[in-house]
């Protein structure tokens, strides 16, 4: 399903017009319109509960697209992507909380916006590290090598010894004023939004050029069939630790990010279980960019509105609302076990074939 | 289909020394040299099992030999992983189908030209200027040149796994030829066409081996004896992993040793001719 159709009676004629964004005026509209609603009446329109919500889909997101760059495009099979979430929140933190940033920088409000962007690389080259079993291990081994960079990453290094810097026990918490962007200090959730639309849109701008061009191309074919691509002239070793990167330095995006919307940091932020979710995302949302999206959006809704209609229920079975934390992760696996079942290529299949369909019309064949 | 052209540069291009290759007590090559000169087509045949696909993997750095040593324009690359190899020019096509089954057969091509784009993370995610530009110029010579020799235009967007076999196999050849190689080793390029498509075939290998442009050499594994008469400059005779002969095509079409072991003893041609 790589290919989404031209619609009905639109031809190219330069490879620049095939290779473009937005294919064709129609497509840019509708991106365009669809950037507005993200950006424009979104902000508009929803409560601080659902702003809130929107946040944790686009954390999510943020998260579910690193996942899926390994797993989905380089075969790379993940279950610890937390940890490199995990590394990029504590980076970040730290790098407010503790690093002499001078008087200019702090009065221009750049320390955040630094931190996002050093998180970022500190957690990509962490992630390349436990990358590296990757040059001789494959599939459920590799699970494994992942599994134990969360164990090592969260339980160990981040609860035992990072935690306890600055001797106030567990949790690190940021004081109001100390995550600021420029002039505006993150107060509100619909300040955070902002960050959050903007880094999201930015993360898929890098993935979706970079799937696109030689690197990307290199991840599919590793992916694809790695004798063949050897063959090719494609250093397979190098390239698959150039996804661990990306994907880490995503997920220290995602990290950062998580910063400003909790104000607040302990290793219980991130369990061994946010990287099974994570994977989970991508299995409900299918191939692709869209799918890491469509999957967010789903188990994030879908959690809440779960949450909603615990409440009334609550009032006849008080236990549903002691018990909502297994509530959701009963949910979270009869959902998987039905897409699994009942819609195995997920959300970003039928997306296509409804795309198609339209595009198509009338001759559809 | 004549016998192919005169050979313009008759240097020794790859040149295989003894190698041996052992999967535990099996010798699946005791002992095989090899020379193919520049701009000709060596041809290796032999029965099944007689090490052809092996050797094929030596030359291409997928197997490394236990003894011997391979050259390649004068350098040993016993050593150097495959995908130096690559980078070296050496092509290769598979006698099973090793596409990008879920890729389009524009992006399968496209592949094949990994080494000739620069693009690291950091440009290929802002994938502007000069990106875009190299970008460009490839699909313009993928289009123009492959596509065009290979005549796959009406199927460049479709997904590989999708198509009859004999255009995959194509789509393969095509794949190679983007990594603009000096030699390419095509592994039983013709296995499992039919007879149309085997002319087809054997005439861009023709074209790949004489024109101009391409002037690549070959070093080609294949079963239809037809063909191979034809189009073989040399020809390379292996049987359980020793070499029988190797010569050209009417020498070894007489060898009395190569028909008992390989031909048959009824018909030399066994061909679908």
């Amino acid at each position: 399903m790589s290919r989404v159709w031209l619609p009905c009676g639109d031809y190219h004629q330069r490879y620049t017009e095939d290779q473009g964004w937005w294919q064709t005026n129609v497509i840019k509209g509708k991106m365009i319109f669809l950037l507005l609603i993200v950006f424009v009446v979104f902000p508009l329109i929803l409560d601080e509960y659902w702003i809130g919500v929107a946040n944790m889909v686009g954390y999510t997101a943020l998260g579910a697209l690193g996942v899926q760059l390994l797993i989905g495009y380089a075969g790379l099979i993940t279950l610890g992507h937390a940890a490199f979430i995990a590394v990029g929140a504590y980076t970040s933190t730290l790098l407010i909380l503790k690093f002499p940033w001078p008087e200019f920088i702090l009065n221009l409000g750049l320390a955040y916006p630094i931190s996002i962007l050093v998180a970022a690389i500190v957690a990509g080259l962490w992630s390349v590290l436990f990358g590296l079993p990757s040059a001789r291990v494959k599939g459920f081994y590799l699970i494994l090598t992942t599994m134990a960079a969360q164990f090592i990453t969260v339980d160990f290094i981040l609860t035992q010894y990072v935690s306890k810097i600055g001797g106030r026990g567990q949790a690190f918490s940021l004081p109001p004023g100390t995550i600021k962007i420029g002039p505006w200090a993150m107060e509100t959730d619909l300040q955070v939004y902002f960050v959050m639309i903007t880094l999201l849109t930015l993360t898929i701008i890098m993935m979706a050029n970079l799937l696109r061009s030689r690197v990307g191309r290199a991840w599919i074919a590793i992916r694809d069939n790695d004798i063949a691509a050897e063959t090719l002239g494609i250093n397979i070793i190098w390239y698959k630790l150039l996804n661990f990167f990306v994907a880490g330095f995503i997920g220290g995006i995602a990290g950062a990010f998580w910063v400003c919307n909790c104000a607040a940091l302990s290793p219980e932020h991130f369990p061994w279980f946010l990287s099974l979710w994570l994977v989970g995302v991508i299995l409900i949302g299918g191939a692709g960019i869209d799918g890491a999206i469509f999957g967010s959006i789903f188990m994030v809704v879908i959690m809440e509105l779960l949450q909603m209609a615990s409440i009334p229920l609550g009032e006849h079975y008080p236990r549903i609302l002691f018990d909502f934390a297994f509530i959701k992760e009963m949910a979270f696996g009869l959902a998987i076990c039905a897409f699994l079942i009942y819609e195995p290529r997920g959300l970003s299949y039928r997306w296509w074939q409804i795309k198609n369909y339209f595009n198509l019309w009338p001759f559809s064949y | 289909m004549g016998q192919g052209g005169e050979i313009k540069d008759g240097d020794t291009i790859l040149k295989v020394e003894d190698i041996h290759m052992y999967f535990g007590k099996v010798a699946a090559l005791a002992g095989v040299s090899l020379e193919v000169k520049k701009g000709e087509i060596h041809s290796i045949i032999g029965p099944n099992g007689a090490g052809k696909t092996v050797m094929m993997n030596c030359i291409n750095g997928l197997y490394r030999p236990q003894k011997g040593n391979i050259y390649y324009k004068g350098q040993v690359i016993n050593k150097v992983s495959p995908h130096k190899r690559a980078e070296l020019g050496i092509g290769r096509t598979f006698q099973k189908l090793e596409l990008y089954g879920g890729m389009t057969v524009l992006d399968n091509i496209r592949m094949g030209s990994h080494i000739h784009l620069k693009s690291g993370i950091l440009s290929g995610s802002i994938y502007a200027g000069r990106t875009k530009q190299e970008e460009i110029k490839e699909r313009k010579y993928i289009e123009e040149d492959i596509i065009d020799l290979l005549e796959i235009e009406s199927i460049r967007d479709q997904v590989a796994h999708m198509l009859p076999y004999g255009l995959q196999k194509r789509v393969e050849l095509g794949r190679a030829l983007a990594l603009r190689p000096e030699i390419i080793l095509l592994d039983e390029p013709m296995a499992g066409l039919n007879l149309e498509e085997v002319e087809d075939m054997a005439r861009f290998i023709l074209d790949i081996n004489e024109e101009e442009q391409w002037k690549t050499t070959c070093v080609l594994v294949e079963h239809d004896m037809g063909v191979v008469m034809d189009i073989s400059h040399n020809i390379l005779v292996l049987n359980f992993g020793n070499v029988i002969t190797d010569g050209p095509p009417e020498e070894v079409g007489k060898n009395p040793e190569v028909m008992k072991a390989y031909l048959g003893e009824e018909d030399l041609y066994i061909s679908r001719r």
